[in-house]
């Protein structure tokens, strides 16, 4: 029995890191052929993790070491309360909402204690800045779990994915299209993509959050993005539309990924305070509209 | 004192299979002091497209391979540049951009640019020119990538091994004590 | 008032100028003894001349003078106005002006660095450019830029390897 909790956590885990790297190597292709230019090979990413466990890396503090091992392992423990489109790390635990919302901070508070340590005055105030932007995001995303909780009578993940089979005309997309574009925003934020990537802004704060890592700290770095891009997509996926067998789930998935990357390639940057304004004021209104107007039709 | 060449500190073994990633993925720095930052731009977007080399700007030295010298140095500038090439982790790699580093270029008689960079930090590649264009530098991004590949690009195992006369060099021109012209010249 | 205007009102005002002439449409140039550059400075900023665009020098060395320039700029007239005066090139020294423009300070220390000007009553001596300066300062015309270079940083040689 506990062998076969260990056998598939490493499936849910490595398929998740694996993955996430997949999209972005797909992604960086997608953004090259936005701007007319080719890009590397889809596999670059695993190229550029495998290089950087390669280097040489400078820690700074025991506490540095710790908390990149810490925002690293909050993401992978928040992906295995995720479906994978009908797998279940734990069958038991059918991915309940409220528990993933309070993991996925886990993996930015840890990334925030790894980098306060290392001493450069960059990197607290990027992750500051991070910190920020999710307090800005948080609230349309949870507005519309509180939604999906109300609407389903439950915060599981399989019931939510359940009540949408069937048909097309299920999916939560279509039945509240107006909390699907204030998640979607959300999800902009929640990737770190433009407009709102003022928490790594290369050429003010020299990449923020990163701005000290070297090596395979900054492998640890990217693993992390990558298992992030998997679990913030798989969220939505599961939330609006339908989750799905495994291949389906995957596509979404995708599917998700490159409309992010193509709203962030053509945009500039907020300052974070007004991107958290803009968070509090668009996205939070279009779930409120559509949780009002959920009610009244109750 | 007996410098170490290239030929002794050639990469081996379980290295060789690591170049192979690290050639695909440089990550550069470009200290962008001279004229020659101007023609990294048009390098790194659309039109020339460095991407597809797996190469791409960074913004810290701590994440950088390749340092990118784009031009002349002064001797202000040579002592930010030591800083940065030292921050750097292993391994890591030095290009030069146009004739400046090499021996000068016009500035050769000028009293505070430095005419070679080569004593002072290891120079892997140094790609001629007043500045070289887009097609010159992706060609000596290629000519570099051969160089890790085969194991011969140790700018850096030079450094750490010469450290004594690298540092002997750089003092000479940074820590000074007494007038120049009153000594002979080199 | 025009260029003719203003060296006229110029030349009625202020006792002791040496030479005063017209460069080009925008631009003219006074000469005064050292002594009195203070007097002119002051009068120019009382009329109207309140921007101190830069001050520099140039080393006239078969003079044995040094010339020290102070550029003005007018933007009522839109006129640039050149100030020189002539000091010795032994033992070069000068009132500073930095309680006329306080921005004077810097370009004092400037001048003080690369020519070696002493600027009395400017006590701030810092180096602003140059790293670890022991020879003479290198703006001189005596100071030998090639045999420095080729001193301190070798002269190219090709590699053995």
């Amino acid at each position: 029995m506990m062998n076969n909790y260990i056998v598939r956590f490493l499936i849910g885990s490595l398929t998740s890191i694996i993955l996430g790297l997949l999209y972005m190597g797909i992604g960086r292709k997608f953004i090259a052929r936005i701007r007319r230019c080719y890009a590397g090979p889809f596999y670059q990413s695993f190229i550029d993790v495998i290089k950087l466990f390669s280097k040489h890396s400078i820690s700074h503090h025991w506490i540095m070491d710790f908390g990149i091992m810490m925002g690293f392992s909050g993401i992978i423990a928040t992906v295995i309360f995720l479906p994978i489109g009908n797998f279940y790390v734990f069958p038991d635990m059918k991915g309940n909402l409220i528990i993933i919302m309070y993991f996925m901070t886990i993996g930015y508070l840890g990334m925030a204690m790894g980098v306060s340590a290392s001493g450069n005055p960059n990197s607290p105030i990027g992750i500051g800045r991070a910190l920020a932007l999710m307090i800005g995001y948080e609230i349309p995303f949870a507005l519309a779990v509180i939604l999906l909780i109300f609407a389903n009578g439950s915060s599981l993940l399989y019931n939510i994915i359940q009540t949408q089979q069937g048909s097309i005309y299920n999916w939560n997309l279509l039945k509240y299209p107006f909390a699907f574009i204030g998640t979607i925003i959300a999800l902009q934020g929640m990737l770190g993509e433009q407009p709102f990537d003022a928490m790594i802004a290369p050429a003010e704060i020299a990449s923020g959050p990163m701005v000290e890592l070297s090596g395979k700290f900054l492998g640890f770095g990217f693993l992390q993005h990558a298992s992030q891009i998997f679990l913030e997509t798989g969220i939505i996926t599961a939330m609006f539309l339908g989750g799905g067998t495994i291949i389906g789930f995957f596509t979404k998935q995708l599917f998700l990924y490159l409309l992010t990357l193509s709203i962030a390639s053509v945009f500039p940057r907020f300052r974070f305070e007004d991107g958290v304004k803009f968070f509090w004021t668009i996205p939070t209104s279009f779930v409120l509209f559509q949780l009002i107007l959920f009610l009244i039709k109750r | 004192m007996e410098l170490y060449s290239t030929k002794k500190l050639k990469d081996e073994g379980f290295e060789q299979i690591l170049n192979f990633f690290r050639k695909k993925s440089l990550w550069m720095l470009h200290y962008c002091t001279g004229c020659g930052a101007v023609e990294l731009p048009p390098t790194m977007t659309s039109r020339w497209d460095m991407e597809r080399f797996g190469m791409g700007p960074m913004a810290t030295p701590r994440q950088a391979d390749l340092l990118l010298i784009t031009g002349y140095l002064s001797l202000k500038s040579l002592k930010r540049v030591i800083y940065t090439y030292e921050q750097m982790q292993n391994p890591k790699w030095v290009i030069a951009l146009g004739s400046c580093p090499i021996n000068g270029g016009i500035y050769y008689d000028s009293y505070s640019v430095i005419n070679r960079l080569a004593l002072y930090i290891p120079v892997d590649l140094s790609i001629e020119g007043c500045m070289p264009r887009p097609e010159a530098i992706i060609e000596g991004f290629i000519k570099l990538m051969k160089q890790i590949e085969n194991g011969e690009a140790v700018g850096y195992k030079k450094y750490q091994e010469n450290y004594k006369w690298y540092k002997q060099n750089q003092d000479s021109v940074l820590k000074r004590e007494f007038p120049v012209l009153s000594g002979e010249e080199k | 008032m025009n260029q003719k205007e203003l060296i006229e009102y110029i030349k009625n005002n202020f006792k002791g100028i040496e030479n005063i002439k017209s460069i080009d449409e925008k631009q003219f140039s006074i000469t005064v003894q050292k002594e009195r550059i203070i007097n002119i400075l002051s009068f120019l900023k009382l009329s109207n001349f309140k921007e101190l665009a830069l001050i520099t020098a140039v080393d006239w060395i078969k003079e044995e003078k040094i010339e020290v320039v102070y550029i003005l700029f007018s933007y009522e007239y839109e006129q640039q106005l050149i100030v020189k005066t002539y000091i010795d090139r032994q033992e070069p020294s000068i009132e500073s002006i930095k309680n006329l423009w306080e921005i004077a300070t810097m370009y004092e220390r400037d001048v003080h660095e690369f020519f070696g000007i002493d600027f009395i009553g400017n006590d701030d001596k810092r180096p602003l450019i140059l790293h670890n300066w022991k020879d003479i300062p290198p703006l001189r015309k005596d100071f030998d830029s090639l045999k420095y270079s080729n001193t301190i940083f070798g002269k190219f040689k090709k590699d053995k390897e």
